[in-house]
């Protein structure tokens, strides 16, 4: 359309002079990086703290700093995006970076890595999952792992041991069981019910050695997996062991909602740098722990996936500046004591290793847990397909359907992956 | 008289006005008119029509938000028309939201306004108090506090229980139901209309009401043969804009149910649905076909309003 | 002049209401009054909440139902305020800016379009009420992006133009609507008295129309400065600098679902975001219901 081709001239012009600046130091004008990101203002209290440091330690460079909530956040970067105007550095998530890599809206970093954007001594893993097309476009801001929090104060009470590293499923039926009946408070049960939740699911596949999704983007798990899936969470109903179905509505897939927080159950889920969020929130002391095995042999459930991204946008004019603000914030170890690990465990060995004495207890807590995963995480995943948004909000759907008997376990799991299958055919 | 009365028709013609000539008979057609609305001529050719007719194109397309639009001609209506189950279940939870809503809304709105037209001690701060609650507008806060009170052991079911012994359900995050604590949350917000009414109701001349008492009228025929005929232009304003607004209903769904149209869909208005398929799946074609076929849905119902307001609605001009 | 009396007696407040109050039984006006203030106190107990959800500790503010806070402590008051890298102050400022202006833009620009409208004879009238109509029944979802993008080519994003000069080109179409329904509610008798006069079709709006549309023209400014102020669509998506916020904006980032989140900011934020457009609707409702009943017609 019209209006987009002006704008096209416009920053092959912009870029151009700029091109001309970096040769001719007395051409270079002051330098003006946009960066945005989701979160709370914790969040950005410390990545400011951050970009502070970053702009005394380079005169000439201001970063101009936005962010929103993660609802507003991605139609405004998309809204940006779409009329060509997005910030420079960009927050960017699991879910999103296949749409936005193949759409180059954001741009491959590939030319950067080694000179400007230092990412040796990363795990190597980390920096593959920021790459799409085998092109690297996401530098992994931190490292996070799917967990259960776990109400301490209440097992302590019981006298009940703390769900670990050999917990298995029928150990946690168990567990969950005995909470609910022991009564402690009103309307309490041992568990929130974790049919809905995606991460927690694909778990369950990877055990039995499946998966999510295939690399080419199909699903990889079929109907028997499913119908076993929410089984196995019926019979957990049944027996009153997590949250019946309208209670557990009420947990809206966030902190604040939670079973945990609501005081309903005893044991939530979610990632593991959510745990500093949690205990935020709840008075009584909380732990952190695994999602249960199959068996005690079984293995490969959890994995070390990247919590988030900082991407470079594709029509940003300073790429490479952009490039050098990012090694900067995943490397400097100033910047990694503002940051702390509210983002996720550093990818950076040499980061770690000079964070890990300023930690507290919680901190402490979280870093040990993704660290210390041992046998129970296994390779990542390939990145999702492009509509795995939509098959993540069809499985809420479906688990909720069959909690309010809607529908029956034994017709979810075809219906399931039909509608799953149809969605990922859909041409968006 | 006549040459006056052509100089006040049209101040831009001042020819003699027994014989008017053709450009004082057509400016005073076109004139002033179209002067006093230069300012929402340049706003519609300007700002708006290009982006409506923008999107009635894009209706047609394939459009990711992140490349350009690719034409895929009727596939998209096709496929809201025949195979989309989401788009008959937000298109049910919405007309039962307009349904329920809207009456009662303007039920309350009115009886309120009635109630605060009668001269009653302290008017302004009852007012004032009962406007409140659409001064709180849509606001995050609003919607974790109606979540706390609609939930298992929220308020309500608190009230419920100690007035009534009944043990309610979790209101909002119960299939059934969750679309209801939705409509209530509606009519709690009846101030606006209601500000409309107490306007309208305050621009009926007082003298008809002194008369009609005199003659021995009761409040009732006063009510129904001089309030509400002259109320119905106001009246009238309120359905039609309340309709139209219960049907673009968009943020109380959208931050009560995190965005999700939950629990099963029951919340699913419609412009959440094409929100979601907006922004959250980058489907902005097949969004923008969802926005016109609303578009027709509600000018239909416009229409026939207007159609009928010929029988019911009494002008003054 | 017979219209000056017309207009005046037209709009005396209600002084047979106010009389009729008087006679009323003591035993009535205690019911009503019950009444109403049971009523009052279904309408606010969510402001009573948010109230004290401000002043409680965090934790306790999603677990405990009741409405006396175990702590009062109004240290969220001031993380609220100061917390986010600018200030309260500023987010409140830039609202009140944008807010006031749209009520200057919008009551100015759509009195004029509801005047063509309302009383203006001109060819294809019909047409363009219709047109307007329907801009107001389009969700503003799908219209989002092209006028993104018609902003950012006039260079207005990152400003608050996209904001408020819609108002001043009459955009809102409620308001046309709202205004058309009461001009014709206005007996045609005074402007067929002003024409016999010699009035221009200007100086009917100014002298006659306006005056006598108080009641709609300060319903008209109350509800665009709340609707204003409570908007965070528009600046969300044509704010980026921080320092221009707006305060609805402001308290969205207070939470985020995926990390830490500050609920007592939240709702002190909230309740203080509630006194500038309350004490708004406080002093134009004055307009709202006593009309103009002194000024009448000047010449």
């Amino acid at each position: 359309m019209a209006y987009s081709v002006d704008r096209r001239q416009l920053l092959l012009g912009g870029s151009a002079l700029l091109a001309l600046g970096a040769i001719h130091p007395a051409l270079a004008q002051e330098q003006r990086l946009r960066l945005i990101f989701w979160g709370s203002q914790a969040r950005a209290d410390r990545t400011y703290k951050a970009t502070d440091l970053y702009t005394k330690a380079n005169a000439g460079t201001t970063i101009d700093g936005e962010f929103l909530a993660w609802a507003d956040y991605w139609p405004k970067l998309a809204t940006q995006t779409a009329g060509g105007n997005a910030p420079d550095i960009i927050q960017m998530d699991y879910r999103y970076i296949v749409e936005y890599a193949n759409r180059n809206a954001i741009a491959p970093l590939d030319e950067f890595v080694g000179s400007t954007l230092n990412v040796a001594d990363f795990d190597q893993a980390q920096i593959e999952s920021g790459k799409v097309n085998g092109k690297y476009y996401g530098v992994s801001l931190g490292a996070n792992s799917s967990a259960m929090m776990v109400n301490k104060a209440v097992f302590d009470e019981l006298k009940l041991p703390l769900p670990d590293a050999k917990t298995t499923w029928e150990d946690f039926a168990k567990l969950a069981t005995e909470i609910t009946k022991a009564g402690v408070r009103r309307g309490y049960y041992g568990a929130s019910d974790g049919a809905e939740v995606e991460p927690f699911f694909e778990n369950f596949l990877r055990q039995r050695g499946k998966a999510l999704y295939t690399a080419d983007g199909q699903i990889a798990f079929d109907a028997t997996d499913v119908s076993d899936w929410f089984d196995m969470w019926a019979k957990l109903r049944e027996a009153g062991a997590v949250t019946p179905p309208d209670i557990q509505q009420l947990d809206q897939n966030n902190i604040e909602t939670s079973m945990l927080t609501q005081n309903k159950a005893a044991i939530s889920y979610g990632h593991s740098n959510q745990l500093v969020g949690f205990q935020a929130l709840n008075k009584d002391p909380l732990a952190i722990t695994n999602y249960p095995r199959h068996a005690a042999d079984s293995k490969g459930g959890h994995y070390r996936k990247p919590s988030m991204f900082f991407s470079v946008s594709g029509t940003s004019e300073n790429k490479e500046a952009a490039a050098r603000f990012i090694s900067y914030f995943v490397n400097d170890q100033e910047a990694a004591k503002a940051i702390g690990i509210e983002r996720g465990v550093p990818e950076s060995k040499a980061v770690r290793e000079a964070l890990a004495p300023t930690l507290d207890d919680l901190g402490k807590a979280a870093v040990n847990y993704v660290a210390n995963l041992g046998d129970l995480a296994g390779k990542l995943p390939p990145p999702p397909p492009n509509a795995a948004g939509e098959v993540d909000l069809a499985l809420q759907r479906k688990a909720e359907e069959v909690a309010f008997g809607q529908q029956s376990v034994s017709d979810a799991g075809p219906a399931f992956v039909a509608e799953a299958t149809e969605i990922l055919k859909r041409k968006s | 008289m006549a040459v006056r009365a052509g100089e006040a028709a049209g101040s831009l013609g001042a020819e003699a006005a027994t014989t008017p000539s053709l450009w004082s008979r057509m400016s005073e057609r076109i004139g002033p008119g179209y002067l006093f609305l230069t300012p929402w001529l340049i706003g519609l050719f300007g700002l708006t029509l290009g982006p409506i007719i923008y999107s009635f194109y894009l209706s047609f397309t394939q459009f990711d938000l992140l490349t350009s639009p690719e034409w895929v001609g009727l596939d998209n209506y096709q496929r809201i028309l025949t195979a989309d189950p989401k788009f008959m279940a937000s298109m049910r939870v919405t007309f039962l939201f307009v349904l329920f809503s809207v009456p009662l809304k303007l039920a309350f709105a009115l009886a309120v306004a009635m109630l605060l037209n009668k001269g009653i001690s302290a008017l302004p701060m009852y007012r004032a108090i009962f406007y409140l609650p659409s001064l709180l507008g849509a606001s995050v806060a609003i919607a974790i506090l109606w979540r706390t009170i609609f939930s298992a052991d929220g308020l309500i079911n608190q009230l419920l229980w100690t007035a009534f012994g009944i043990s309610g359900p979790s209101w909002i995050s119960n299939p059934n139901y969750a679309l209801w604590t939705l409509v209530v949350l509606s009519i709690w917000q009846f101030g606006s209309p209601m500000i409309i009414f107490l306007a309208g109701l305050r621009q009926i001349p007082q003298d008809m009401y002194e008369a009609a008492s005199l003659d021995g009228a009761s409040q009732w025929r006063q009510f129904w043969k001089i309030t509400l005929p002259l109320l119905t232009p106001v009246v009238f304003f309120n359905v039609i804009i309340q309709t139209i607004e219960a049907f673009k209903s968009f943020t109380p769904a959208f931050i009560i149910s995190g965005g999700q149209g939950g629990p099963i869909n029951s919340t699913l208005f419609y412009t959440l649905y094409l929100y979601q398929e907006a922004f959250g799946f980058f489907r902005m074609g097949y969004a923008s076909a969802l926005a016109w076929i609303l578009l027709a849905i509600i000018s239909a119902f416009t229409a026939i309003s207007f159609l009928s307001s010929r029988y019911w609605v009494h002008y003054d001009d | 002049m017979t219209t000056d009396a017309v207009v005046t007696a037209a709009l005396k407040p209600g002084s047979m209401e106010a009389e009729k109050a008087a006679q009323r039984p003591f035993w009535i006006s205690a019911l009503i009054h019950a009444a109403l203030i049971g009523a009052c106190f279904i309408m606010i107990y969510p402001l009573l909440w948010m109230i004290a959800a401000s002043v409680r500790p965090q934790d306790e503010i999603f677990t405990s139902t009741g409405l006396i806070p175990s702590a009062v402590d109004f240290g969220s008051y001031v993380r609220g305020w100061n917390g986010l890298r600018v200030s309260f102050g500023t987010f409140f400022l830039n609202s009140f800016v944008i807010a006031t202006l749209c009520v200057i833009g919008n009551v100015l620009a759509c009195s004029l379009t509801a005047f063509a409208f309302a009383r203006l004879e001109f060819f294809g009238r019909q047409f363009w009420f219709g047109l307007m109509l329907m801009t107001l029944m389009l969700p503003y979802q799908v219209t989002l992006i092209p006028q993104y993008v018609l902003f950012l080519n006039l260079g207005w994003v990152d400003t608050i133009l996209p904001l408020v000069v819609p108002k001043f080109l009459a955009a809102d179409a409620y308001f046309i609507f709202l205004m058309v329904q009461f001009f014709r509610g206005i007996p045609r008798e005074l402007d067929e008295a002003a024409m016999m006069d010699g009035c221009s079709a200007w100086r009917i709006y100014w002298k006659i129309m306006l005056p006598l549309s108080t009641p709609v023209l300060a319903t008209a400014a109350i509800f665009t400065f709340i609707w204003t102020w409570d908007d965070f669509f528009g600046p969300l998506i044509y704010l980026n600098d921080m320092r221009q916020y707006t305060v609805m904006l402001g308290l969205r980032t207070f939470t985020d679902s995926t990390g830490e989140s500050d609920f007592g900011g939240l709702f002190a934020m909230s309740v203080a975001s509630l006194v500038p457009i309350f004490l708004f609707f406080l002093f134009f409702q004055r307009l709202l219901i006593e009309g103009i009943a002194t000024t009448g017609m000047k010449r």
